[in-house]
């Protein structure tokens, strides 16, 4: 018996007891049981088991600690409705929030924090970490840490430009489908539909097998984007000019005018592959999208209000945006921390498999990937990137969580 | 029965179609390359000889529709063509490591269902309790956490540290069965794992709506001891939704192969279309996008006659 031992089980067992006396009756289950695990675990496991626990624990009560007080930070710096709202958020969401904070940091300040570049050579492959090297070197010699943070930058750039492009384009077809209603309701309705039935995963390496190589240079990519803009644009201008031919024209020229001007941005930010990759993930996940603006949308249409509108003589465009979207916002924005996740996931899987992102630019998939052979040497440095990815998904998924329990009565 | 025949007959048809305007999509995105696969497979600094001479030997020199036709008649009697790159039969090459899959992805459901069905029941009827919140937190996890990830940290602490599982799931001629789930285990644990954190969340979602439904309540009421309560009533009716669940997650299963395969370097489908892709190998990327498609939709199609079957209201539609 040393030490330690003696005390984790005093601290368990008073901590258990403390719980009973107050009347704590989840605490103490959780605590009680916790003791009963350890004596078994204690046994099969011997101490380095217990110690485990005890970080373990400990890493959850820091965890605790800290999304408590960012809530209570979150809750002072707030407008007093915000406050009100931050005050039902559980430990979980402020968790979620602060990690999504950090992220954000790290990827906006991603060159003053990194203390090295992204793709530059400081030292030997794979070579230990030292007081410069925080995490060590990567397989070519590169700082893994400054890798990581502008890892937070790019690859979470690319996935929410990927869901922000899906998002765009399937709440539009969607308020659109729920307005208008008849074929071309029928018609989107069909081909998400077959779109769906595609595994995402398969779907995504098919396109990629075919834009990937020499298509993706700049051009292709720019007339491929064009064309994305050019098709929302459509929608928009559907939505709004209505049957007016004058309208039509001059929504029209500003369509490709900002058409064109989106495809040139988009080109400056990214470089060819990784336009193709947002593309390929927009319109997987875009009929997903529809999916759920059209039904959301759908029950909202129905509403007497909306007749009422109707009746006053208001237009297509003013429906959506002054009725429709007001009163289905709620599960719309969760629905894009959803998709956030399934897009972040499937372009981490994607560059794992080194169809995604492309060397050199520092991306947390393939930085899993290229430093795999590590892991049979018993370290953990390559699983770091896997686990930013796994973090932030989590996050994500925790503060969606609380909002659509919040918002809605998907109280699952 | 004839109705239910009718309509299960009507559920086939429709995912027929469906998998014909797949086919249509797979076959047509391909020709969207400039040019034409020979180019793509020549690259540019081909001569116009090689180029006429592929052309030919692949049978380009016919009108699309002809071709996607013949490729259409061959799918259907499983002959995929030749591979681009090695010139050998895509169903001979596919064909062994479909049977991989099947067995890796059996294996996996093999586990995982009968222990997310036990507890996602177990979860629900523990509702907001401490043990349901800690499996909320846990499935969550591990849901949100990509494949490799999962299979890495089994790799790390299950084949590296103690040594107990070998890492590669690497199968040669002649294993005997026992030895076959051995080497098989560490990837199925990792699809494992995926699989259950969902079918334990819908589980638990479907039973929660079950529970709060009047008649659990009037039974509850009437002072029905409670297991025969969920043995009684609420489970005839659990079925739907359960068998639903397990269809739409063995479907899952399906795609999620393909990144564990290439943790485990596992001779499986998934690890060839990824092989393929790299390369641009286009006939193999078609057979195998197809082939993930259909089992992708019989599934599907498996979720809704199972939810026919069992519920008779869907027997009536309104």
């Amino acid at each position: 018996m040393s030490v330690f031992v003696i005390i984790y089980y005093t601290l368990l067992l008073g901590a258990s007891c403390l719980a009973a006396y107050f009347n704590k009756r989840s605490a103490f289950l959780l605590l009680f049981s916790l003791t009963l695990v350890s004596f078994v675990l204690g046994i099969v496991g011997g101490v380095g088991a217990l110690r485990a626990v005890a970080i373990a624990a400990g890493l959850l009560a820091l965890a605790a600690m800290v999304s408590y007080a960012f809530r209570e930070f979150l809750i002072a710096i707030a407008s007093h409705n915000m406050a009100k709202e931050l005050r039902t958020a559980p430990l979980t969401a402020a968790f979620g929030m602060f990690v999504i904070f950090t992220y954000a940091i790290a990827g906006i300040f991603a060159p003053w924090i990194a203390p090295f570049g992204e793709a530059q050579v400081i030292s030997s492959a794979f070579a230990p970490a030292d007081e410069n090297m925080l995490l060590g070197a990567d397989q070519l010699g590169r700082d893994m840490f400054s890798r990581i943070i502008y890892g937070a930058r790019n690859t979470v750039a690319l996935a929410l430009a990927g869901t922000v492009l899906a998002f765009t384009l399937g709440a539009m077809a969607g308020l659109l489908a729920a307005t208008t209603g008849g074929y071309f309701d029928q018609f989107l309705g069909r081909m998400s539909d077959v779109i769906m039935s595609i595994p995402s995963l398969i779907f995504a390496l098919l396109m990629l097998s075919i834009f990937g190589g020499e298509l993706a240079n700049d051009t292709t990519s720019f007339w491929l984007l064009t064309g994305f803009a050019v098709l929302v644009g459509l929608l928009f201008v559907t939505a709004v000019a209505e049957g007016n031919v004058m309208s039509w024209i001059i929504g029209l020229a500003i369509m490709v005018g900002v058409a064109v001007a989106f495809a040139g941005g988009m080109l400056v930010i990214f470089n060819p592959s990784e336009i193709i990759l947002v593309l390929v993930v927009a319109v997987i996940y875009s009929p997903r999208v529809f999916r759920l603006t059209r039904a959301v949308a759908g029950n909202v249409v129905v509403m007497d209000y909306i007749e009422a509108a109707k009746l006053r003589g208001e237009r297509r465009w003013y429906l959506i945006r002054r009725e429709i979207l007001p009163n289905s916002a709620a599960p719309l924005v969760a629905e894009f921390g959803l998709e956030f996740c399934f897009v972040f996931l499937l372009i981490a899987g994607l560059s794992f498999l080194g169809l995604g992102i492309q060397p050199p630019t520092a991306d947390w998939g393939s930085m899993v990937r290229e430093n795999a052979t590590l892991i049979s040497f018993g370290e953990l440095t390559p699983l770091i990137p896997a686990a930013a990815i796994a973090l932030l998904t989590v996050a994500v998924n925790f503060v969606v969580d609380w909002m659509l329990y919040r918002s809605s009565g998907l109280k699952v | 029965m004839g109705d239910i025949l009718g309509l299960v007959a009507k559920r086939l048809g429709l995912g027929l179609v469906i998998l014909l305007i797949i086919s249509v999509i797979i076959f047509f995105m391909v020709e969207l390359l400039p040019g034409d696969i020979a180019q793509a497979v020549l690259g540019q600094g081909a001569t116009p000889e090689n180029l006429a001479a592929l052309r030919k030997e692949m049978g380009l020199d016919q009108p699309a529709i002809v071709r996607y036709l013949g490729w259409l008649k061959g799918a259907v009697m499983l002959d995929f063509g030749n591979s681009i790159v090695t010139g050998a039969s895509v169903s001979e090459t596919i064909g062994t490591r479909f049977a991989n899959t099947l067995f890796l992805a059996a294996y996996a459901a093999a586990i995982a269902v009968p222990i997310s069905i036990v507890l996602g029941v177990l979860v629900a009827l523990a509702r907001n309790s401490i043990f349901d919140r800690v499996a909320n937190v846990a499935t969550l996890t591990s849901i949100s956490s990509p494949e490799f990830f999962l299979g890495y940290i089994l790799i790390l602490y299950l084949a590296v540290k103690t040594g107990m599982f070998p890492a590669i799931a690497s199968l040669r001629e002649g294993m005997d069965f026992g030895d076959l789930l051995y080497r098989t285990f560490l990837p199925a644990l990792t699809l494992v794992l995926v699989v259950t954190a969902h079918m334990m969340r819908m589980t638990r979602a479907a039973i929660i709506n079950l529970l709060a439904s009047p008649y659990i309540e009037m039974a509850r009421l009437k002072g029905t001891p409670p297991w025969k309560v969920i043995v009684k009533h609420a489970l005839p009716n659990a079925w739907a939704p359960i068998i639903n669940v397990v269809a739409l997650n063995l479907a899952y299963l399906i795609t999620g192969v393909v990144l564990v395969e290439v943790v485990f370097v596992y001779p499986g489908i998934g690890q060839a279309l990824v092989d393929a892709v790299s390369k641009r190998d286009f006939p193999v990327v078609q057979a195998c996008c197809l082939i993930f498609a259909a089992t992708f939709i019989l599934l599907n199609l498996a979720a809704d006659v199972g939810a026919i079957l069992t519920n008779p209201r869907l027997r009536h539609p309104k």
